[in-house]
């Protein structure tokens, strides 16, 4: 797999999460190259091209980061902090992805830099809808400039 | 002595003196002439040289002596009537200054001055030919001295003094003055003159200065004998003082004597007491010494079963303080537990928002992805069926957030500031959706009291009580609500009232219950937990909330809060 030119790096463990993610954006017509990773270590691995990433293009970096709080290995807000404090990444937008409103971290999130935060709503237009207005949103405010 | 008796006294007893004087008078009147035709009263010393006797002569010469003895006669009268006239003067001139009264030697009354008359109150006519005895006491006139007084006048005795004299009105008079009996020719008394001076004021005066005197002598010496007698009493006062002195002393040495008695009676007594409690002492002391002894035995007894008892109780104790100290711990671990739980009910809250959430979201987009793309394989009750999914999948969203929210409450910080009721109130309503099927309600809002509270969690009570009352009006033609406050001790009571469905006051218990409903989801949509947060919010205030209402008839809900006063 090319994993040059991603344009939205995905991290979410949940597949059901992630298929309707996707979909949603898919849907809603963004048809930016979009890398769907399982948790906050593959992320990383993709950043810094470690692992399975470490054959691709170091200089190419994603446009945006959808970033789900609750993961496996290596939590969101652990990759946020990672991605903020590194000169390199740190001007690519994050959208912070979460299930609840009463995510205690979504506050640590805002002091670390994230950019926006989404709370997944149950109704699945609702999710549509905001998944939707966050795309649209966020990669045209990241468009390159001509 | 009385006056009367002086008087008589002083008249009864003449000195030789005066007798001899008296003859001496006499003596010289019968040498005077007097004239026995005419009545003509002469002084005692006065000399007449001649009386003369006419006798008629019929003979020449003799009338030629006639003649001249005529002629001498003539002359001789007139020298007569010259002396006479003397005496008469001489008469006018005693009476002008004197009583004077003339008596007969009897006393039988023959003239009487004017004076006199004036003095003792009679007219001559009273008193002319009346006896002396008119003018004294009849107990005088009655008596022997003055039968004497009399018979001595008429022997031609005179008689000079004070007399005291009965006037007409019985009044005493004192006269200073003289009986003096009167001589004829012969040198025999035939009258008695009498001439007198009042001195009754002088008189009386004397005699009152006597009394006085006398009054005094006797009061004088009345006041010797009274000091006598005074001073004799004292002398026998003294002397009884001095004997009581000495009984005093005796009284009082015999007193020492019987205190000093009973003092050694008291002090026998005493010793005697003291002896006898000594001997009960000494017998209580072997009663107690025998006791003690006894009481030893009892108590070496007692102290074993006591020391078993201790150790019995000292088991107990370390028993009981193990059983502290175990209790203590299982406080702690309690404690520690229930840290534990509350920590895991935060995490259990998190997990059910955010785990609980992300299946029922994968069922329910699902479903929609089954309805969006694969809508053509499925039938119309397959269809249905989906649209069930969708549906229940949402409301299980619905109740995730509910029960979410409502367990956030028992954590969340209640802030307290002064709240504007009415400016919350309003941009509560401002703020509210109103679904399509219910009436837009029309609002009656009273003057709010202010109330200490969180500003955001009051907020959601109105929200939530405002939404009920336009949820369960839906049905009515018209929607009103009607919010209300009264100030009450320190808090404030708010109320809103509405005249929808209302509820039955038998289900009154489960109205602020979690998941609680009194109507069904068909007829009124809900998730049960609003009016649970209400009471929540109110009670975390340290309200109360409660409610009234008649099925069908609306719901008045009540709250109340903290004054801003208090």
């Amino acid at each position: 797999m090319n994993y040059d030119d991603i344009e939205i790096l995905f991290a979410e463990d949940s597949m059901e999460d992630a298929t309707l993610t996707i979909r949603a954006l898919n849907k809603s017509g963004f048809t930016n190259k979009l890398l769907h990773v399982k948790d906050g270590a593959e992320a990383l691995d993709f950043m810094y091209c470690k692992g399975i990433y470490s054959e691709r293009n170091p200089k190419s970096h994603p446009k945006l980061f959808l970033l789900d709080l609750k993961m496996p290995k290596m939590s969101g807000i652990q990759v946020l902090e990672k991605i903020k404090s590194d000169a390199e990444f740190k001007s690519i937008p994050v959208v912070i992805l979460t299930s609840s409103q009463e995510d205690p971290d979504i506050a640590k999130c805002y002091s670390l830099g994230a950019n926006s935060y989404i709370v997944k709503p149950v109704d699945s237009n609702n999710f549509f809808n905001a998944i939707k207005e966050m795309g649209m949103y966020w990669m045209i405010l990241s468009q390159p400039a001509l | 002595m009385n006056i009367k008796e002086k008087n008589d006294k002083k008249e009864a007893f003449l000195s030789p003196d005066q007798i001899t004087f008296h003859q001496k008078e006499k003596d010289q009147n019968n040498t005077a002439p007097g004239i026995s035709k005419k009545k003509v009263t002469t002084p005692n010393n006065q000399k007449t040289d001649k009386t003369l006797e006419i006798v008629p002569v019929i003979t020449k010469s003799v009338l030629q002596n006639n003649e001249k003895q005529l002629a001498e006669i003539q002359i001789l009268k007139e020298l007569l009537k010259a002396k006479e006239q003397l005496l008469i003067n001489h008469v006018n001139a005693i009476n002008t200054t004197n009583a004077s009264i003339e008596f007969d030697l009897e006393g039988n009354i023959l003239s009487v001055n004017e004076i006199f008359l004036a003095i003792m109150g009679y007219s001559e006519i009273d008193l002319l030919g009346k006896h002396h005895s008119v003018f004294v006491d009849p107990s005088y006139s009655k008596s022997n001295a003055y039968k004497l007084f009399w018979s001595s006048l008429k022997k031609g005795i005179y008689q000079k003094d004070e007399f005291i004299r009965v006037a007409k009105n019985g009044k005493m008079i004192w006269l200073l003055g003289s009986y003096t009996p009167i001589l004829d020719t012969n040198g025999k008394p035939y009258k008695i003159l009498k001439i007198a001076t009042d001195i009754t004021l002088a008189k009386t005066q004397f005699l009152q200065l006597a009394v006085q005197a006398q009054e005094k002598e006797k009061r004088a010496s009345e006041l010797v004998i009274a000091n006598k007698e005074l001073a004799f009493q004292n002398v026998e006062k003294e002397k009884r003082a001095a004997e009581l002195v000495v009984a005093n002393k005796e009284l009082k040495f015999q007193n020492e004597q019987k205190e000093q008695r009973a003092k050694e009676l008291i002090a026998a007594n005493k010793e005697l007491a003291i002896q006898s409690k000594e001997k009960e002492k000494r017998a209580a002391e072997l009663i107690i010494a025998n006791k003690k002894l006894a009481a030893e035995n009892i108590l070496k007894q007692k102290r074993k079963v006591e020391k078993e008892k201790r150790a019995a109780e000292l088991i107990v104790t370390n028993r009981e303080l193990a059983y502290q100290e175990k209790r203590t711990k299982e406080l702690t671990l309690a404690n520690d537990e229930l840290k534990k739980a509350q920590e895991e009910l935060e995490a259990f809250s998190y997990s059910v928002s955010h785990d609980l959430r992300a299946p029922i979201r994968a069922i329910n987009g699902y479903t929609q992805i089954l309805i969006e793309d694969h809508i053509d394989a499925i039938d119309d009750d397959g269809k249905n069926v989906l649209n069930g999914i969708i549906k229940n999948s949402n409301k299980m969203g619905v109740l995730i957030d509910d029960l979410l929210a409502f367990s956030k409450l028992g954590r969340k910080q209640v802030s307290a500031v002064n709240i504007n009721m009415k400016t919350l109130v309003t941009g509560v309503i401002s703020d509210l959706t109103i679904e399509k099927d219910e009436n837009t309600p029309l609002f009656e809002i009273d003057e709010l009291a202010p109330a200490n509270g969180d500003p955001s969690l009051i907020k959601q009570v109105w929200i939530n009580l405002i939404s009920n009352a336009i949820k369960y009006s839906k049905y009515k033609s018209e929607t009103r609500i009607k919010i209300t406050s009264t100030s009450k001790n320190d808090k404030i009571i708010y109320s809103i009232k509405d005249w929808g469905a209302g509820f039955e006051m038998e289900y009154y218990d489960k109205l602020f219950g979690v998941f609680q409903r009194l109507h069904s989801q068909d007829e009124f949509s809900g998730t049960g937990i609003g009016l649970a947060i209400v009471q929540k919010i109110v009670n975390r205030h340290h309200g109360t909330v409660w409610a009234e209402s008649k099925l069908d008839a609306g719901a008045k809900f009540y709250f109340s809060l903290p004054d801003i006063k208090h």
